[in-house]
């Protein structure tokens, strides 16, 4: 276990930010953690939505039960954290 | 005996220049320093700055414009305009000063190295007058503010802001270290006087008197006034630097220079100056929307004189036209949710009626913008105050050192343009930042943005209040909404109007 910085980058959010996750963290619980700094502060709940973790980059949707350190990030990677249906 | 006519002497001594008998011309003028990038002196002695001044003329001529300045200030005074200000004005008032007042003295370094080692005497020349110009502008917007400080500390700020590590600070401190203090003389003249002064300090010291006018801040309209008729003599230091080195050969390299000091100013103008003149200043005193100041001081100027000197306009043009639609909603946004971490009291700016004035000169912004204040408000009306600020910092771009913003809502598009450089992972806010940087990497690479500095284990405790601690923020001087939250009273008349 170990302290991971990412930025979470919160779809129909204004700004990435900085959140600190764990190594040990499914992508479930990455989601989650980033959601503590935007749903409800500048986002609106979406009850009906699951959130998922995408790399940035490559666009690579993560499966919800990777756990970070599984997922090839670099620290400080930023992920986008997006509402879907599934 | 009679004096000699002014067009007798003047074109002989503004380009005397000597030959050195007991040093080289390269110790006596280093590259380093210098910057004639090979261009032969006899070319550098052509240099024709299009403002001329003898200093007779000059001592004159500015000893009028204080006597004007202080004289406004001083029968003002007893008018007490700052009791009854707008509080959005006066932070308006706390953030320019802190943020320019030590920029002009450092601005005076700058102009001195033009001055000693410019490689074209007229450039020297006229870079002496713009370092006294600058020592005006140091001293009068230290001594305007200070009148205040026994108002609030955030006042002190005028003096205090660009000594501390508050992140607002880090971000003016990069920009103008990279533009003014740490370039050779000709490109000290292209990016600080050229791409910085001609448009920006115009946005800045014309487009805020306007406001500053309409608001009734007669005091601060005259000041800044004032310091733009030095500006705009000053500023044409640039242009006949660049004429030089577009005629022999250079023209990709003042291009670059150009482009990237036009960017690195934009950036840092959509953070400051765009939620002054678009949030701050009370809805009555807007003359025009930030977009439109920045479409006719900045866009149509730069757009007339870049293709008059023979060079292009940025790559990145349309990239900035379409910013300006968004940006600076970005950056207000960051800031006001941040409140604590800046030296001024940002105004929300987002009473129904604000927000239908953005609507018009911003068409799209209740689609995307408003969705996020329509959160802020219903938490206010909830009772639950402590969502509308923050529990963790923003990602901060590792170019313009303020955070990485875009459009929220319906439009989502916010994106991080990253880089790996040796190792490293650096962030940036915009494709012009990350280009900015790998146009000189070498230049850029170890500067460490506030983000870098938390993970780093510099900021401690790593919480808020060490991240206050760090900036030099203390009770007192910590910001906060500029009207107490009575904005959000709007809404519930709206909702009792309504019923």
């Amino acid at each position: 276990m170990a302290l991971f910085p990412i930025h979470s980058n919160f779809e129909r959010d204004f700004v990435i930010q900085l959140v600190p996750v764990d190594t040990e963290d499914t992508m479930d619980q990455v989601a989650e953690k980033c959601a503590h700094h935007s749903i409800g502060r500048r986002v609106k709940a979406q009850p009906d939505k699951v959130l998922r973790v995408r790399h940035h980059e490559n666009g690579t949707i993560f499966p919800r039960d990777m756990l970070v350190a599984e997922a090839g990030l670099r620290p400080t990677e930023t992920l986008d954290i997006l509402f879907m249906d599934s | 005996m009679a004096l000699m006519k002014r067009e007798e002497w003047y074109d002989l001594t503004r380009t005397t220049n000597w030959t050195p008998k007991y040093v080289t011309q390269e110790e006596l003028f280093p590259e380093e320093m210098s910057g004639a990038r090979g261009i032969p002196v006899d070319v550098w002695e052509t240099y024709d700055e299009p403002y001329k001044v003898t200093y007779p003329e000059y001592v004159s001529t500015q000893r009028e414009k204080d006597s004007g300045a202080y004289s406004v200030k001083a029968a003002l005074e007893r008018d007490s305009f700052v009791d009854r200000a707008d509080p959005g004005w006066e932070s308006t008032m706390i953030a320019h000063y802190g943020a320019i007042a030590l920029a002009e003295y450092a601005a005076v370094t700058a102009e001195a190295r033009m001055a000693r080692f410019a490689p074209a005497p007229g450039n020297r020349n006229t870079a002496v007058f713009g370092m006294m110009d600058e020592t005006r502008h140091g001293q009068i917007q230290l001594y305007f503010p200070h009148a205040n400080t026994k108002r609030s500390r955030q006042w002190d700020w005028a003096h205090k802001a660009l000594h501390t590590n508050e992140w607002g600070a880090i971000a003016a401190r990069s920009f103008f270290d990279d533009i003014m203090m740490t370039r050779d003389s000709v490109a000290t003249s292209i990016m600080l006087t050229f791409a910085f002064e001609t448009g920006f300090t115009n946005m800045q010291f014309l487009g805020l008197a306007a406001d500053a006018a309409e608001t009734g801040d007669h005091t601060f309209a005259s000041l800044i006034s004032s310091i733009q008729t030095d500006e705009s003599r000053h500023a044409q230091q640039g242009g006949p630097s660049l004429k030089i080195l577009v005629e022999n050969g250079k023209k990709d390299e003042a291009q670059e220079m150009v482009d990237v000091a036009i960017w690195r100013a934009w950036k840092l103008f959509a953070t400051l100056t765009g939620p002054i003149m678009d949030y701050y200043t009370p809805l009555e005193g807007r003359s025009q929307s930030f977009k439109e100041f920045m479409m006719e001081w900045i866009v149509a100027q730069f757009e007339r004189q870049l293709l008059d000197l023979g060079l292009d306009k940025p790559w990145y043009w349309d990239t900035l036209i379409a910013d300006l639609d968004n940006t600076h909603h970005g950056m207000h946004l960051g800031v006001w949710f941040w409140r604590p971490t800046v030296w001024w009291n940002p105004a929300a700016g987002a009473t129904p009626e604000e927000r239908a004035w953005l609507e018009e000169k911003y068409p799209g912004w209740e689609d995307t913008w408003g969705q996020c204040w329509d959160v802020i408000v219903e938490n206010f009306q909830t009772g639950k105050p402590e969502m509308t600020g923050p529990e963790t910092l923003p990602t901060v771009c590792n170019m313009s050192n303020v955070p990485i913003v875009g459009v929220p809502g319906n439009q989502w598009d916010v994106k991080d343009y990253q880089l790996e450089h040796e190792g490293r992972l650096y962030h940036f806010g915009s494709e012009v930042d990350r280009w900015c940087f790998q146009v000189d990497p070498e230049r850029y690479k170890g500067h460490m943005n506030f983000i870098d500095r938390f993970l780093a284990g510099e900021i401690q405790p790593p919480d808020l209040n060490g991240g206050l601690m760090y900036m030099g923020l203390s009770p007192g001087e910590i910001g906060d909404d500029a009207h107490g939250y009575s904005w959000v009273e709007a809404y519930s008349q709206k909702i009792d109007d309504a019923a």
